[in-house]
């Protein structure tokens, strides 16, 4: 071999090692380039809408058109902390929506603890080979009896799985699992490809989940107190706005005299009225802990024990119907010497009523339905200004509390047969 | 210098079950199968700790070990050298193990009961790819079958 043979076989070396490098260079770019790609298109389409069904649709979508994950879960935390949600599934047969994963329970549930990524490419194997080990460990009396296993959403014979929590500055939003039934199925590759989406997806979620429990705080803001409202989106109360059967203490009030006042009166005048007396009875809506159902012009449909469960419900509609008319009182001296011949008429009763949101989408009320509030309705009705009168069985769980006159049984409309009826002049402070 | 190929990260992942050799101070050996090799990087492998057993003895009288290792999907085989290194109760290395056997732990309800001890990392010495190499059936003689 020649000295020159020598020298260019050295130079060809060379020349072939920077291809190498500049090959290696050019997919990493590529890479890189990619990547930067499935960012954008990825971003562009989860940023695209405020509804969270929508975000988790698109987000697994992505995931599948985009990165080719064939099976994908996305399960949301629940508000109490202890356990995730599967919101949205991709490519099951049998999709496991609601089911449920304690934190701790499982690859998932580990990941949700940790709230770090995990990629597992043998669970079939591990499992069998722990249960293995729970036989030996039982027969020696190391481990608990039982050879069950904990049910988990997902394929039912998984073998690979990778999941990634969803963190919103340290919060746990919730966890994006792929799976395959193949052994092995993820690399590290995959994790950086799960990591891009998860970032946005736990951002878009966030997003979504604040704008609908901002939206759905309003709602219930206008039936509930501030607090009472935020307690329920917290989940510390049941959403009232599910149809439940609850026994209620439903009072009525109107004002006696408001149409005769509102034909003659100015319209400026009318509502003046009005604002003056809703102000004063929201305030003691608002100090009793009771529900405003509804108001109507002058008139207020008012429930206790729904959906705050209280012990005293009854007592607590009579303290505040028997205030509200001491307020009614010093507010109708002011009415007549402005010439408004008005007065408060309240009914209470006590019963069982269906009660839930009623309504279409984006325009929901809570409302109730059942005899009680008829009766409370047509109790308010026979009321005289400055009177309460109350149902038998308001009067019974009063009892020596309640300073009460027996009526004559009225005869009101709805009902068939008459009805007995007291009329409440005050009440004792309890002993 | 990286003595691990990136092709055996596959037999690494704990599909096929591992065996690992090891001998105690008077050259008794001992073969058990495990359930993963772990991959710490090109020069170091893991083994979990979770019982005090027949290996964790022999790995402190002497710290030389053997792994075989099969390919889940091409069934190509590797011998390792190992020398024991340290153990690790903290850390990445013993997270990552530690939360994928308290993952399946949890499922057949063993989660405390079946855990992490520790982390044993070994040094890789050495790594025979070991295809093909194996004496064929029809080799060894009917006797010691």
């Amino acid at each position: 071999m020649s000295r020159d043979d020598a020298d260019s076989s050295g130079l060809r070396e060379e020349l072939a090692r920077n291809q190498e490098t500049i090959d290696r260079l050019n997919r990493d770019l590529a890479k890189r380039t990619s990547e930067i790609r499935i960012i954008q298109q990825i971003s562009t389409e989860i940023t695209s809408t405020l509804d969270l069904r929508e975000v988790l649709e698109i987000v697994l979508g992505a995931m599948e058109r985009v990165l080719g994950f064939r099976h994908s879960m996305l399960l949301l935390a629940e508000p109490a902390g202890d356990a995730l949600v599967v919101a949205a599934t991709r490519g099951y047969a049998q999709p496991e929506a609601n089911a449920r994963v304690r934190i701790g329970d499982g690859v998932i549930g580990v990941v949700a603890e940790r709230r770090t990524l995990m990629r597992v490419g043998n669970v079939g194997v591990s499992l069998r080979y722990l249960q293995a080990i729970r036989t030996r460990m039982q027969a020696a009396g190391q481990a608990p009896a039982g050879d069950d296993l904990v049910a988990l959403p997902g394929l039912p014979d998984v073998q690979s799985q990778l999941a990634l929590p969803l963190l919103v500055k340290d919060r746990l939003v919730g966890v994006l699992v792929v799976e395959s039934p193949k052994s092995n199925a993820f690399d590290e590759l995959d994790e950086v490809l799960l990591r891009i989406v998860g970032n946005q997806a736990a951002t878009a979620i966030d997003n979504a989940r604040t704008y609908e429990m901002v939206d759905r705080l309003g709602r219930l803001k206008r039936f509930f107190s501030p607090h009472l409202a935020e307690l329920i989106i917290r989940g510390g109360a049941d959403d009232p706005l599910k149809t439940h059967r609850r026994e209620v203490t439903v009072v009525f009030l109107d004002l006696r005299g408001f149409t005769a006042f509102a034909e003659t009166a100015e319209p400026e005048e009318v509502m003046g009225v009005l604002r003056e007396y809703h102000a004063e009875m929201g305030q003691m809506i608002l100090a009793h802990e009771g529900t405003l159902e509804r108001f109507t012009g002058d008139g207020m449909m008012i429930f206790f024990n729904d959906p705050l469960p209280v012990p005293d419900a009854g007592l607590r509609a009579a303290r505040m119907a028997v205030e509200m008319q001491e307020r009614v009182s010093t507010l109708t001296v002011k009415w007549r010497r402005l010439g408004y011949g008005l007065g408060l008429g309240i009914g209470i009763a006590k019963g069982f009523a269906t009660i839930g949101g009623i309504g279409f989408e984006g325009r929901w009320d809570y409302g109730a339905i059942g005899t009680v509030t008829n009766l409370a309705a047509r109790l308010c009705g026979e009321a005289k200004a400055g009177e309460i009168l109350v149902s038998a069985r308001v009067a019974a769980e009063l009892e020596d509390l309640g300073e009460t006159e027996e009526l004559a049984p009225l005869t009101l409309k709805g009902f068939a047969r008459p009805v007995a009826a007291l009329r409440l002049v005050g009440l004792k402070s309890p002993p | 210098m990286a003595t691990l190929p990136d092709e055996i990260r596959a037999a690494m992942q704990g599909v096929v079950p591992s065996h690992v050799v090891t001998c105690a101070a008077d050259g008794t050996p001992n073969a058990s199968a495990i359930s993963q090799v772990y991959y710490v990087d090109a020069d170091h492998v893991a083994l979990s700790h979770q019982f005090f057993n027949k290996t964790k003895r022999n790995i402190e009288e002497n710290p030389q070990a053997a792994v075989w290792l099969i390919h889940p999907e091409t069934f190509e085989t590797w011998d390792l050298e190992l020398v024991f290194d340290h153990s690790e109760t903290s850390g990445p290395i013993f997270d990552v193990m530690n939360m994928q056997i308290e993952a399946i732990a949890s499922m057949v309800g063993m989660k405390g009961i079946f855990k992490l001890r520790a982390a044993d990392v070994f040094r890789v010495v050495s790594v025979t790819k070991t295809s093909g190499e194996r004496i064929p059936l029809s080799q060894i003689p009917r006797a010691d079958r």
